[in-house]
């Protein structure tokens, strides 16, 4: 019989291929399911975010909160508290970046993206656009100000 | 085996399907809210575990297959084939 039929064409024992296949096969599915199941989370809106529309243009940041305030190049919002932006650009594709608090969307004309956070630590934050959008994208930054409740 | 898909058939109703159900409700409570930062560098970490094991097992084993299998091991003896020419 040929040694390929008869399967010793190797010469040698073949499951610690199968279980070393099976080993990478595992990590993959455990990677992609790690990853669906983070992303599910973190996109799950609170009922209660409340909502925050921001504005990108060359080369600014307009915020306008529920309540109809306006604020430009600074955003105040409350500790402990979920918000949910609405974000959408005025010209060119910018994209909005809260690096401290891992939130990172692009804005783009014609669309609105949403994202949400709940910031959990007074302070200020920078908030800085990550999508090259002319010549002066490396200054269209704004501050995050997270503040106390009631402060 | 009925007895194997009856038992998974309780167990799906009683622990698997209410699991899942409470997983997706996760994060309705009002003022209690994740902290997306350490989701997703939690995430982040993980997977470069996952991706540096991978990359050691992976490059481990070509560099035994490389030493193991090479002529001039003292250990390597030629196939059926190298040796007697059997196909």
């Amino acid at each position: 019989m040929r040694l390929m039929e008869s399967g010793k064409m190797s010469g040698h024992s073949t499951w610690p291929e199968w279980v070393y296949i099976g080993v990478v096969v595992a990590l993959l599915c455990y990677v992609g399911a790690e990853a669906w199941n983070v992303e599910r989370i973190v996109e799950h809106v609170p009922a209660d975010a409340e909502i925050i529309k921001v504005t990108g243009q060359q080369w600014l940041w307009t915020f306008e909160h529920e309540d109809g305030t306006k604020e430009i190049g600074e955003l105040h919002v409350e500790k402990g508290k979920a918000y949910k932006f609405e974000i959408t650009s005025k010209d060119v594709i910018h994209s909005f970046n809260i690096h401290d608090y891992v939130v990172l969307l692009d804005a783009v004309p014609g669309r609105v993206n949403t994202v949400w956070f709940s910031p959990g630590e007074a302070g200020e934050y920078p908030i800085q656009c990550r999508e090259y959008c002319g010549l002066i994208h490396y200054n269209m930054r704004a501050t995050l100000f997270v503040e106390d409740k009631g402060a | 085996m009925k007895v194997i898909f009856g038992i998974g058939l309780v167990l799906a109703t009683l622990v698997i399907l209410p699991s899942i159900r409470y997983v997706l409700a996760a994060g309705d409570e009002p003022g209690e809210y994740l902290d997306r930062r350490v989701e997703i560098w939690g995430l982040f970490y993980r997977l470069m575990i996952v991706a540096f094991t991978v990359g050691t097992v992976v490059s481990g084993m070509i560099v035994w297959l490389v030493l193991r299998f090479r002529e001039s091991n003292p250990k390597a003896k030629p196939t059926e084939y190298e040796a007697d020419g059997k196909w």
